[in-house]
């Protein structure tokens, strides 16, 4: 039986359009690539990645 | 792929021919993002929106550079009604390849028309505000903000599920199951979805086993689904036997109520109806019956004043052609001088023609006549009337000769009427009266003599018979 209550904590708000600028800039990009990059490279060292060219 | 450190692009080999950079693992990162990004289209093409958006979102997990991925998660956002979180990933995506991007085209699409903006946003915070509702226990109030959400962003899934959610609260299975069917026509998988309309289900189509046994009853329903409806259908239920004498009693009855309510409700209305008719039929023959009583009175006038003008212009032209006319009098001055002129015995023609001229005279009014009538008129009486005066003054003397002195009076009198400034006339005439015995007459003439020539003779023996006469 489905409780009301607890599905109801699964909603959130959405994203209004006012937001949407704000949201982007907090947003964490760092993904799985620049992890590796970065062990590769080494730390301390500043990467910058190249961007696709096509 | 390009190498992450130069951005040349790869070859075969575990490290980049151009700068050396080992490169094999970051390969296989790219390669399992790629792998997401396949998995994720799949999904998404055969409407798993859900499990595409968990695919897309691992493949830029891996790979935040994959374009194709993250335009793609914004595509899924926008079919699932996320407009803002769509809006996100384009600008990311934008931002990360400027040119030759479809982002771009997607965002100028959303963001041409300002009034889709505006109901993107308007949907957002209704739904906020929906949600909030629910939380401070409005639920009826949160349904019907729900509703105009989905009115304005009909695949907005989420607003769906909370929607099916307060219906399923309200224990409203068969709307539940509505707003969860449009989900799942939206995103199939959606696994929120699919385990409310388990719940649905079950509440509606109950299996035998798992309910009550005391509730089972002989006159149970079957239910059966037949396109968007819940068909109930009840069993065991005989439809009572229809009489023929109470359904024609109920006929009877049905007509009687249908007539009483002809009777005083429609008869009325048309009569009245009926009446506004002829009222305004009246109000406007009245009208009209003004306009033309108006116009009678308007050309009646006019006729009455064209009468007046017609009988002036009658009286002018009668006073030209008339018998005492202009015309006509003109004419007999004419003929009267003409036989005069035309006459061999002056004498005889001269009385005849002062005795028209006589008449011409009494008849019209000198003054009105034209110049050239006065001036014939004067000039006639200027040669004919003396000439007529003398031949009376001439008889009346024979006649006083003679001792007529009645006769004599009258053939004077003539000779006056027609040369008044004749001096012997006039004294003539005195003495026939006053040898005829009248007084009165002689004496008038006497006076006349003296007022006219008193330097005569005749004056001044006027004088004496007057003094004999009057006695003083």
């Amino acid at each position: 039986m489905i409780n009301f209550e607890e599905e109801l904590k699964k909603f959130h708000p959405s994203l209004e359009v006012e937001d949407a600028e704000e949201s982007i800039y907090h947003q964490d990009l760092t993904d799985l690539a620049d992890m590796l990059i970065k062990k590769i490279v080494g730390a301390g060292q500043e990467i910058v990645r190249e961007t696709p060219k096509e | 792929m390009f190498c992450y450190n130069c951005g040349c692009r790869l070859s075969e080999h575990d490290f980049c021919t151009a700068c050396g950079a080992e490169v094999s693992l970051y390969k296989k990162v790219m390669h399992v993002s790629n792998m997401y990004y396949n998995e994720g289209l799949e999904k998404a093409g055969v409407r798993d929106l859900s499990g595409a958006v968990i695919s897309l979102r691992q493949s830029l997990k891996f790979n935040k550079n994959n374009v194709r991925a993250r335009n793609l998660l914004g595509l899924v956002y926008f079919e699932m009604g996320e407009s803002v979180s769509a809006l996100q990933e384009w600008v990311i995506s934008k931002n990360i390849r400027p040119r030759k991007n479809i982002a771009g085209e997607y965002i100028e699409k959303v963001q041409a028309n300002a009034g889709k903006l505006e109901s993107i946003n308007q949907t957002i915070r209704k739904y906020n505000r929906a949600l909030a509702l629910c939380q401070q226990g409005s639920t009826d109030l949160a349904v019907i903000q729900l509703k105009k959400v989905l009115s304005m962003n009909p695949r907005f899934v989420r607003a769906h599920q909370l929607l099916a959610l307060l219906y399923m609260d309200k224990q409203d299975w068969e709307r539940a199951e509505r707003e969860l069917h449009k989900c799942r026509e939206i995103d199939r998988n959606n696994l929120q979805t699919l385990t409310y309309l388990r719940e649905v289900e079950q509440m509606l189509m109950p299996d035998e086993g798992a309910r009550q046994p005391s509730k089972r009853r002989k006159d149970e329903s079957v239910r059966y689904q037949s396109d968007n409806e819940i068909i109930i259908q009840p069993l065991n239920v005989k439809e009572p036997k229809s009489g023929g004498v109470s359904s024609l009693l109920n006929i009877v009855i049905g007509l009687a109520i249908g007539l009483a309510a002809m009777y005083f409700l429609v008869v009325p209305a048309a009569e009245s109806r009926v009446r506004n008719e002829e009222q305004q039929v009246i109000t406007r023959i009245s009208s009209e019956s003004d306009a033309k009583t108006a116009r009678i009175q308007e050309l009646e006038s006019q006729v009455t004043g064209m009468n007046e003008s017609m009988t002036e212009i009658q009286a002018q032209l009668d006073s030209y052609v008339g018998v005492d006319g202009t015309l006509q009098n003109t004419e007999v001055l004419l003929q009267a001088i003409a036989a005069y002129m035309e006459a061999e015995d002056k004498a005889a023609a001269a009385a005849t023609t002062a005795e028209e001229l006589g008449s011409i005279g009494q008849r019209v009014n000198l003054e009105e006549m034209t110049e050239g009538f006065r001036r014939l008129y004067d000039a006639a009486s200027g040669v004919i009337l003396p000439e007529v005066a003398a031949a009376y003054l001439d008889e009346g003397n024979r006649l006083f000769n003679s001792k007529n002195y009645a006769e004599a009076a009258a053939a004077f009198e003539r000779a006056v009427a027609y040369d008044a400034d004749n001096e012997e006339a006039i004294y003539q005439m005195a003495q026939s009266y006053r040898f005829i015995g009248d007084t009165e007459k002689a004496v008038a003439a006497y006076d006349k003599v003296i007022e006219l020539f008193p330097d005569s003779w005749r004056a001044e023996r006027s004088q004496n018979y007057r003094t004999q006469l009057t006695g003083g």
